[in-house]
């Protein structure tokens, strides 16, 4: 156990190392007559993670000591690019981790045990509908999506926190239907559809009020984590054919229906017939990612700002453009390693439950991470939601940390259950 | 269930890794081309940044450098009227044009010739852009564009050996430095003096074309060089007359003697016996009917579908008129690839990129070619380019002690008097230079157009002698 703490504070001192090295860099590049305060503020902010870690020792948590690191090391990058491109927002981000790694340590002092949480499955359900919904009613739009809440003059993104309560109440509803859906014998749709009602109900609910705030990354992440934890929980391949088709055919008549679903598609088929118009946006972050080339501009020398919504959508090509190709892969690679980590938390999970609770957290984050990075870079249509951990934002820090405590949660209790199964056998040897 | 987990687990980590694969692809394999596109603002944040590149002849001579005017950098071109065209022009308000804007990186010194290049910036900022080095021969520019005097109408000259342009020239034109001030009154000119004649001004070609029926004539085995012709005064072809230049009949004659006098009735005979699909053919071979890869965007001109053409469309393409387009870019590389044994090489400008220190960054010699005809139909055709030179319409195209092969053409167009051609290369024995001279609406083309030619020819073979015939 102390090999794995001792394991994650190097490398999380290496995080921060990095991202004060990065926000030294902007400061003497950018700012050199200012105040270096910005970039205490940050360090301090990544130092947090530190904290973070000390609570882990005194907790004794065996808990995946990769992980945290991988956040730390995206947190960093993120505010690094953060304060390059809106230096004004730095303090804020700056808060927003320190929020998020608050409610990491919440939410693993509390939590001692998912089962507990199976409980309010249905509540987690109506509440998560329901700030979809008053979303649609009193959200206010921001770069064509009405997916924020005003809070106390505070912009809240209910869709990133809303993501997580949709898991818990598929993980609950599956974990519960499992059994009867993966009997050997006759398949019975209609008995079974019967079963999954609540789901299907509540996913489609959720599907419909993001198309109505235009906020089709989040849909699109939404519905992909449905069908991921029908996988995972019944194995049934015609689920997920069923499921594939729904979704070819929904983003048809989405296409038919809704002019910004066709924009969309169309800029990304070809954005230089859009050049000025629709698919400035898209051009304008190619052309940032070909400016960067293998090794980047170096911070503060490229010219990233000629992105609309660098520091949000756009943070991964600013990325590409300053710190090149080696700056991308290694976002790319971290994310891997993060999403890698918690998946194998996932697959060691104990119970029904917390393992689809764990694989379903697990797809958001990889998924979510994948959509934004590839829209970003045409892979995809672009669908801007944020990249977790790295864009600017709040809500979605204390989603992502909130998620990342689960997961911790996750494996520190597979770790010992593995352990009281090893010290069990070494008795019984003895 | 854990199997599964980890299946969806392998399936985002194929998505992340496709992702990397097509970064990999944007930022280093395809980056150093998207970055050159012009709509890319970093294109005018560098000419900001940067002193451009200056544009050098082949021999080195400027033709094109910058200098700081009141705090901003200013263009100058050493003739720049003549090479308005060819090089374009600088304008903060109307853009780049032209060579300018073809090979703005390069200028800008932003080129990434390599991926690692590409990533150089990291390591410090260029202050001064690349050289462009330019096939171009001033001494042959300058008599193109004194060939054309005060014509509307444009001429190429190539190296038929490499494709390698030693003129390109378009008239009337401009003061690349006076855009901004002139601009309302040069893009309202019903002349059209930005219009580059010589890449994307398209002319019915006129007898011009007849060395491509000839070619295919030969080529499909409808005749050789003993085949007679009836040269009447005219011939109707399914009620069309069509009749020779001037009303003049020679009887019977030789394939040469009516290829070297430009017999329409004789051609027309030659080219119902030939068939459109031959000549449609011979003349794609050669360039025609398509645009040119060059460094300069360039107009395809036309050629009719040979199913749909008719007796009649047969009868008037078989002189080169009927719905026939080309531009004087194409027929010089007809001229070239005549001269060369019937190899088409591809006309190219940019010799050289060069470092501000003089480091040579890249260097082009030639860009291929294609075998557009056998060479023994090209070097028959070219025998009787020489004939009509040496006693046909083109003897103002002769040079003293230098055979030359040529071609006139007088070509009928909808807007007013005769458009006047003339295709050539010399010496014909071993051609180092092939061009073609258009003159718009300036008579006959052995009248204007082939001493035009004359000229332009004595210059580039000049030019060749001092360096020894280096092409």
């Amino acid at each position: 156990m102390g090999s794995r703490r001792t394991r994650e504070r190097g490398l999380l001192a290496g995080a921060a190392a990095l991202g004060v090295i990065g926000l030294a860099a902007v400061h003497t590049t950018l700012h050199p007559a200012e105040p270096w305060r910005p970039v205490v503020v940050g360090g301090v902010a990544l130092l947090g993670f530190l904290v973070v870690h000390g609570a882990l020792c005194v907790s004794g948590s065996a808990a995946d000591e990769i992980m945290l690191p991988a956040a730390a090391g995206l947190s960093a990058i993120g505010l690094v690019m953060i304060y390059r491109l809106r230096p004004e927002y730095l303090i804020r981000q700056a808060a927003w981790i320190a929020l998020g790694l608050a409610a990491l340590v919440l939410i693993l002092g509390v939590l001692r045990d998912l089962r507990g949480v199976r409980r309010y499955a249905y509540l987690c359900a109506a509440a998560g509908l329901t700030l979809l919904a008053v979303t649609v009613v009193a959200g206010v739009e921001r770069n064509g999506a009405r997916q924020w809440l005003l809070l106390g003059g505070v912009a809240v993104e209910p869709g990133e926190l809303v993501k997580l309560l949709l898991v818990v109440f598929f993980a609950a509803v599956l974990a519960e239907q499992r059994a009867a859906l993966t009997l050997p014998g006759r398949r019975r749709w209609r008995a079974e559809f019967g079963r999954l009602g609540p789901m299907l109900l509540c996913c489609l609910g959720a599907l419909l009020l993001l198309v109505f705030q235009r906020d089709l990354g989040l849909a699109m992440l939404y519905y992909g984590v449905f069908i991921a934890m029908l996988y995972v929980a019944t194995g049934r391949m015609d689920y997920v054919a069923a499921g594939l088709a729904a979704f070819a055919a929904g983003a048809a008549l989405c296409y038919h229906w809704f002019g910004h679903v066709r924009v969309r598609v169309d800029v990304w088929a070809d954005p230089w017939a859009h050049a000025s118009g629709a698919g400035y946006q898209i051009l304008q972050g190619l052309y940032a990612l070909a400016a960067g080339g293998v090794l980047g501009t170096g911070l503060g020398a490229g010219h990233p700002m000629l992105m609309p919504a660098s520091y949000t959508d756009m943070i991964f090509p600013a990325i590409g453009e300053e710190l090149g190709a080696a700056g991308t892969f290694s976002v790319v690679a971290l994310y891997l390693i993060l999403v890698g980590r918690m998946f194998r938390a996932a697959v060691r999970a104990g119970g029904a439950f917390e393992a689809l609770v764990a694989a379903g957290v697990a797809t958001a984050l990889g998924l979510q991470a994948f959509i934004i990075l590839g829209g970003s870079t045409r892979l995809i249509p672009l669908t801007g939601i944020p990249a977790p951990f790295l864009t600017y934002g709040g809500s979605a820090a204390v989603a992502n940390f909130a998620a990342l405590a689960v997961l911790l949660g996750v494996s520190a209790r597979a770790t010992g259950r593995r352990r009281q199964v090893e010290a069990l056998r070494g008795a019984a040897d003895r | 269930m854990a199997r599964r987990t980890a299946n969806v687990g392998r399936l985002l980590a194929v998505l992340l890794v496709l992702l990397l694969a097509y970064l990999a692809g944007v930022q280093v394999v395809w980056g150093p081309q998207l970055a050159r596109s012009p709509q890319n603002p970093r294109l005018a944040i560098a000419a900001e940044e940067t002193q451009w590149g200056r544009i050098l002849d082949r021999h080195l001579t400027v033709l094109a450098d910058s200098t700081v005017q009141g705090g901003r950098q200013v263009r100058r071109y050493a003739d720049g009227p003549s090479y308005a065209h060819l090089l374009g022009y600088r304008s903060a308000r109307y853009g780049l044009a032209s060579l300018e804007m073809r090979y703005d990186p390069e200028l800008l010194g932003m080129p990434a010739a390599t991926p690692w290049e590409a990533s150089l910036g990291f390591f410090g900022r260029t202050v001064r852009g690349d050289d462009l080095v330019l096939t171009i021969d001033a001494a042959v520019q300058q008599a193109a564009a004194q060939a054309l005097g005060d014509h509307r109408g444009a001429v190429v000259a190539l190296d038929p050996r490499t494709g390698a342009v030693l003129a390109l020239a378009s008239r009337p034109t401009f003061d690349p430095a006076a855009v901004d001030a002139r601009w309302p009154v040069l893009s309202r000119d019903p002349a059209a003096p930005l219009l580059d004649r010589a890449t994307a001004g398209q002319y019915p070609p006129g007898s011009s074309f007849k060395p491509v029926v000839l070619a295919a004539a030969l080529g499909a085995g409808r005749a050789t060089q003993r085949t007679t012709l009836d040269c009447a005064a005219s011939v109707s072809v399914d009620g069309l007359v069509i009749t020779n230049f001037e009303h003049e009949q020679y009887g019977t004659m030789s394939l040469p003697r009516a290829f070297a006098m430009s017999c329409n009735v004789a051609f027309v005979h030659l080219g119902l016996a030939t068939g459109a699909g031959p000549i449609i053919r011979t003349a794609r071979a050669l360039g025609l009917g398509q645009a040119p890869r060059f460094d300069l965007p360039a107009a395809p001109g036309y050629l009719p579908d040979p199913r749909t053409l008719g007796r009649r469309g047969l009868a008037e393409i078989s002189f080169g008129q009927g719905s026939l387009l080309v531009t004087p870019l194409q027929m010089a590389v007809v001229a070239a690839a005549l001269a060369n044994r019937g190899v088409a090489m591809r006309p190219f400008v940019l010799l050289q990129v060069r470092a501000p220190d003089g480091r040579v960054l890249a260097a082009y010699a030639e860009h291929g070619g294609r075998d557009a005809l056998p060479s023994g139909i090209a070097s028959q055709v070219a025998a009787d380019m020489v004939e009509a030179v040496r006693d046909g319409t083109g003897t103002a195209a002769q040079l003293p002690g230098v055979v030359v092969a040529g071609k006139t053409g007088t070509a009928e167009n909808p807007h007013g008097a005769t458009d006047a051609w003339f295709i050539a290369f010399a010496p014909a024995d071993h051609p180092t230079v092939a061009l073609a001279v258009l003159l718009e609406n300036a008579g006959v083309g052995g009248q204007v157009a082939a001493p035009a030619a004359r000229q332009v020819l004595a210059a580039a073979l000049r030019a060749q002698a001092g360096q020894g015939g280096r092409p």
